[in-house]
């Protein structure tokens, strides 16, 4: 069976051009994306890195077509996707899903997880109840939460094991693309590993992946492409790994220094 | 040897936990122990980091140093807590309140929600420099300003009147630091300070705690479950695991030699020393929950080195393995250097 995301042709799936965001208006106006411009191809891992601030987030509802930019295109697919005021129509929607930051926030307290991944299977047109339930099972049990641990509520579930029923859910619609916002900063370092394997396993089946976090650890783990953000702009962009062993952009290179484990201990004694 | 023998190797120890135990008291005969061995002493003038996962009872010991498990419903059940002559498991309220913000000062764990919200800055601080010895206001004003600048904070003329809203994540953490040191505690206890804070402001705070640290001779416990971070500006630290310290030893002995499968495991699925790519080590399972914990090591049902006399009899006690080194597995020796 082919993967659905397989009928994407073009390389580029998503990309974003001159796209600029703007709250307020008048004196009070607030510029949260300024002309940025970014593409993610097909089964790539891009990362989005920056402060907070910076105006990650803003770009990534943009690209979830969650926010409508004032300027600029946003095209998945080649097709723009704010086209007549609404943002993915039909079946392009169910293409870019969205992780969020908080699990604990974007889950349901009262229904259990399987419940919530089922939810999810149905909208994406699985046959019967019964088919939704052994779907999600089986989604769920990718994501390593165990037949006993599917039917807890969000609150009887660690952190790690929420964020994985957040992309259980989200992967119910066979997506091309998924957008995480923070994934990993809200649990703890074991949990993290987990999740990033995951991904890991994810990117290898074709999906593609954008990654925003401040987290550079996670960025330089996953990602093979990264765009620092910088109150937002793009300060510098290119090669994960290029990026971080060689930053150009003083901006970069703070971002750099300040990840614990380096050298912050030497520039101190 | 037990993990007393720590008190004899060094005078300039502060605080020597032993044995404690916490929990809730849901009904007269059911109790839910949530901490029920954490051993470990806090030396004069060191930054101390404990580690471990949600749920490993981390934060509950923070609370049980600055007497504020009541909030919580929770209580100490057992074990001692010696500071300065007193045990501060069993002393009153009144008794705290010349301990709590004087002697040991807090910074909690969220900056965002920490300060109150319709105070200014500069009354919030002043509340802490307050708190009992009786200063003219005028006085007060200039500790609450020697203060502000003290945790570098710019233009403190300006940000004493402002309320919290108005100032960065970073910034408003400082003037929790900055309340927490009010009045020249011996120890400030850091629960998870930096969370949701950017890497840039992460490292700023941390090298303003090892300031704090050489300038006033004061004790920091920094809570994290950050290796990486910990690492960095600790001295030594404690790993937790469900309820129970099971390592204890200086940040360069743990990290030469850990001594306890679940501090190797910890350090295996530390990201930042991954290679780009390649699988992740991760701990298998979940950590046993709260009120389940099983008989012998709890650790034991995740640990790669498990052997039959892993799973039964009680928790392992924790044991000077090394010299300065603890370790509460019992195949300790069998693990040395197996953690490079």
């Amino acid at each position: 069976m082919p993967t659905p995301w397989e009928a994407v042709v073009s390389e580029a799936l998503i990309e974003a051009r001159d796209v600029s965001v703007t709250f307020g208006s008048g004196s009070r106006a607030v510029r949260a994306v300024k002309n940025v411009s970014l593409h993610v191809d097909q089964g790539e891992a891009v990362g989005i890195v920056g402060e907070s601030g910076s105006g990650k987030s803003t770009l990534a509802r943009v690209l979830a077509g969650l926010q409508r930019p004032d300027s600029g295109e946003v095209l998945f697919a080649e097709e723009s996707i704010y086209q007549r005021g609404k943002a993915y129509r039909g079946d392009k929607r169910r293409l870019v899903q969205m992780v969020f930051q908080d699990p604990y926030g974007s889950l349901n307290p009262r229904i259990s997880a399987l419940a919530a991944v089922a939810e999810a299977v149905r909208i994406h047109g699985a046959g019967t109840r019964a088919e939704a339930t052994s779907q999600s099972l089986k989604l769920l049990a990718q994501m390593g939460i165990s037949e006993r641990d599917a039917g807890k509520k969000p609150r009887q579930l660690s952190g790690g094991q929420r964020q994985r029923v957040s992309v259980a859910r989200a992967l119910s619609a066979q997506p091309a693309v998924l957008l995480a916002d923070e994934p990993t900063s809200a649990i703890d370092q074991s949990a993290q590993a987990q999740l990033l394997n995951l991904f890991r396993g994810l990117l290898d089946e074709g999906l593609s992946i954008a990654l925003v976090s401040h987290d550079l650890g996670v960025i330089r783990y996953l990602t093979q492409r990264v765009y620092v953000m910088k109150d937002g702009e793009f300060v510098e962009e290119g090669a994960t790994l290029d990026v971080f062993d060689n930053p150009q952009q003083e901006y970069t290179k703070k971002l750099i220094a300040s990840i614990p484990g380096q050298d912050l201990r030497k520039a101190q004694s | 040897m037990s993990a007393s023998a720590e008190t004899s190797s060094s005078a300039n120890v502060l605080v020597e936990i032993r044995d404690l135990v916490i929990g809730i008291q849901r009904t007269r005969s059911d109790r839910l122990i949530i901490v029920d061995s954490a051993n470990f002493d806090i030396k004069r003038a060191e930054i101390l980091g404990l580690v471990g996962e949600s749920g490993s009872g981390k934060t509950m010991v923070c609370r049980s140093l600055i007497g504020t498990l009541k909030r919580r419903s929770a209580s100490i059940f057992g074990g001692s807590i010696v500071f300065d002559g007193m045990d501060l498991a069993t002393i009153d309220e009144r008794k705290w309140r010349t301990v709590r913000g004087n002697r040991i000062g807090y910074v909690p764990q969220s900056a965002l929600t920490g300060p109150n919200p319709v105070m200014t800055v500069g009354k919030q601080i002043a509340e802490a420099v307050r708190r009992n010895r009786r200063r003219s206001d005028k006085n007060v004003r200039g500790r609450v300003m020697e203060l502000l600048d003290l945790v570098h904070i710019r233009r403190p003329e300006i940000v004493y009147d402002q309320y919290p809203f108005q100032l960065s994540g970073g910034m408003r953490q400082r003037v929790m630091i900055a309340a927490a040191i009010a009045q020249d505690p011996d120890i400030v206890v850091a629960d998870e300070p930096t969370t949701g804070l950017d890497v840039t402001v992460q490292a700023e705070i941390m090298k303003l705690l090892r300031e704090i640290r050489s300038e006033f001779n004061m004790s920091v416990v920094l809570v994290s479950h950050d290796l990486a971070l910990i690492d960095e500006v600790c001295d030594r630290l404690v790993v937790m695991h469900a309820g129970t310290c099971v390592e204890v030893g200086s940040v360069s002995d743990v990290a030469r030699e850990p001594l306890h499968p679940y501090t190797i495991a910890l350090n295996r699925s530390r990201i930042d020393i991954a290679t780009p790519g390649a699988p992740l080590v991760t701990i298998k399972g979940n950590p046993p929950a709260v009120g389940e914990w099983p008989a012998g090591c709890r650790f034991a049902e995740r640990c790669d080195f498990v052997q039959q006399d892993c799973t039964i009899g009680p928790n392992p006690p924790l044991l000077e393995v090394r010299k300065g080194h603890w370790s509460a597995c019992l195949h300790a020796d069998a693990l040395g250097g197996s953690g490079e």
